[in-house]
């Protein structure tokens, strides 16, 4: 309240030029998308590009109505999220552990060293056979073909961030007597904080990767099993389909993670 | 000799590295007496920091022998307080709970050790500032920041590692001044690290000029002020002029020295 009565003249014009962009910016963002969904319906309506092979915004309205109607959509979904769910939970938390000890230990951080570059570079997608071989067609391979693609980079990622911490905060906190564990808890980790949730939002996107490129070598369901089936028998729709459905549910899933940081930022600044 | 607070007896200290091993230090000895203020100044490189470190017991010297009140120095311990060229104050605290840090490290924080630690920074006008954030303070203010955490774990020595160079000068010469005046009043023993020696000149009783490296205590030089004089003063009179024309003299020997 009090903000409000102190607000000047040029303040008050500022704010509202500063609203009005932000109003025109989603208003533009709307309207690309509005004209491209039309632009794609008139375009396949009147046969101007094939809507065979490029189906149309009523012909995915429909099957996705269709899908959910037979309880396939709520299915497929689900399987595909939940195993993203679980990869994304594992891979994040053993990865943060592993970036904690090889912080903590100056000697095991130089033996992993070699590894983790080499397993960073390896394209994951090349140990598929293997990944089958050992967890069977199921479920399990697909997790931890999405435990493989995310746990790497989040170490790298992590394990970096810990190690940029300012020297000179350190030697404050050893100057003052501090242990190895209050230092990682009072100053890496909130020096870290930013670089972490960075980290989980890339992990979002690595943990879908993961798991349809899972779904592509061995599933019997899921959405990336309904990309490759639709592929296949040349289903257009369901390939549209299962696309606009992995992209809400991604976008979500970020936004989550978006929350959390919000929540976060408001936890260290109290 | 109870007045005795630091006593250094003959301090080596060598560096080793893959490359080489480098001698720091050789064969430094002297003794700081209870609420004296000494000064360490000497040409770069000379291990005036690193003296500081040792004294801390952040590092180990590889002979000799310090000990303050008696006792081997270590970090763990409550007698040294340690303030940095820099103020290290870390960013995502307020300046209050910036101000608790090293009590919350020594697992201090009760309620008489904040409450003291609040009366610091009232006393030495930091009151209206504890809820904002370092970026939003200045230079000055956040190294003054910087002191009162120091003090607030009632260290009985202050090691101080050119905790001016960073700021501008005018600032420099007020924090001096503040500096000073806190440090007398709260009765502390100091330790200052400078390579600026009319800085030296002005806060210390004593100063220890070093040689280059290896650094060696070349002179010891009393200053002679009377207690109640503040930094800004001392620096005007002659006495501070002459003292600074022969510690520039000896530190540009050392300097030469090593040219040659």
């Amino acid at each position: 309240m009090k903000k409000m009565m102190k607000l000047s003249k040029s303040h008050y014009d500022y704010l509202k030029k500063y609203r009005t962009k932000k109003i025109l910016i989603l208003l533009t963002q709307i309207s690309i998308l509005a004209l491209f969904l039309i632009l794609w319906e008139v375009l396949t309506k009147y046969e101007i590009i094939s809507s065979f092979f490029f189906s149309s915004p009523s012909k995915i309205m429909d099957t996705i109505v269709e899908l959910f109607r037979s309880g396939e959509l709520i299915y497929h979904s689900q399987i595909t999220l939940s195993e993203t769910l679980i990869g994304f939970a594992i891979a994040t938390g053993i990865g943060f552990l592993v970036a904690f000890i090889l912080w903590y230990s100056d000697f095991l951080r130089r033996v992993a060293e070699p590894y983790l570059v080499v397993l960073n570079s390896l394209p994951k997608i090349a140990l598929g056979p293997i990944i089958i071989i050992w967890f069977g067609a199921g479920s399990k391979a697909i997790i931890f073909m999405c435990i493989l693609i995310v746990i790497i980079v989040t170490i790298m990622n992590i394990l970096n961030s810990f190690t940029s911490c300012d020297k000179q905060l350190i030697t404050l906190a050893k100057s003052l007597g501090a242990n190895k564990f209050q230092i990682f808890f009072k100053l890496i980790l909130p020096n870290s904080l930013k670089d972490i949730v960075a980290t989980l939002k890339i992990n979002v996107g690595l943990s879908w990767i993961g798991a349809i490129m899972g779904e592509y070598l061995v599933s019997k369901a899921g959405l990336g099993y309904l990309l490759i089936y639709g592929g296949q028998v040349f289903d257009l729709n369901l390939v549209m389909t299962a696309t606009v459905i992995l992209c809400i549910l991604a976008s979500v899933m970020y936004f989550a993670v978006a929350l959390f940081e919000k929540l976060m930022n408001k936890f260290y600044n109290n | 000799m109870n007045n005795i607070l630091v006593d250094v007896k003959n301090l080596n200290l060598i560096y080793q590295s893959v490359k080489s091993e480098t001698q720091a230090l050789e064969d430094i000895s002297f003794q700081i007496k209870n609420q004296e203020f000494v000064s360490i100044v000497g040409p770069s490189g000379c291990g005036k920091t690193t003296i500081l470190s040792l004294i801390s017991g952040l590092i180990k010297a590889t002979s000799g022998e310090i000990k303050v009140l008696g006792k081997t120095p270590n970090p763990k311990d409550d007698l040294c307080g340690y303030m940095f060229q820099r103020d290290n104050l870390l960013p995502w605290r307020t300046i209050e709970k910036n101000i608790y840090f090293g009590l919350e490290i020594k697992k201090q924080k009760t309620g008489e050790r904040k409450e003291y630690a609040l009366s610091l920074a009232e006393k030495y006008g930091l009151k209206d500032f504890l809820k904002k954030h370092p970026s939003e303070l200045s230079g000055g203010m956040r190294q003054r920041v910087a002191l009162i955490r120091t003090l607030s774990l009632k260290p009985e020595l202050l090691l101080l590692d050119e905790p001016f160079s960073a700021l501008d000068y005018q600032t420099r010469l007020e924090l001096c001044d503040h500096v000073f005046e806190i440090i007398k009043s709260e009765k502390k023993t100091a330790i200052l690290v400078t390579h600026d020696i009319y800085e030296a000149i002005s806060m210390s009783d004593r100063i220890i000029v070093l040689s280059a490296r290896p650094g060696k205590i070349k002179a010891i030089h009393e200053t002679g002020f009377k207690r109640s004089s503040t930094p800004f003063d001392r620096r005007k009179t002659t006495k501070a002029k002459k003292l600074f024309d022969i510690i520039w003299q000896e530190i540009q020997n050392e300097k030469n020295d090593e040219i040659k």
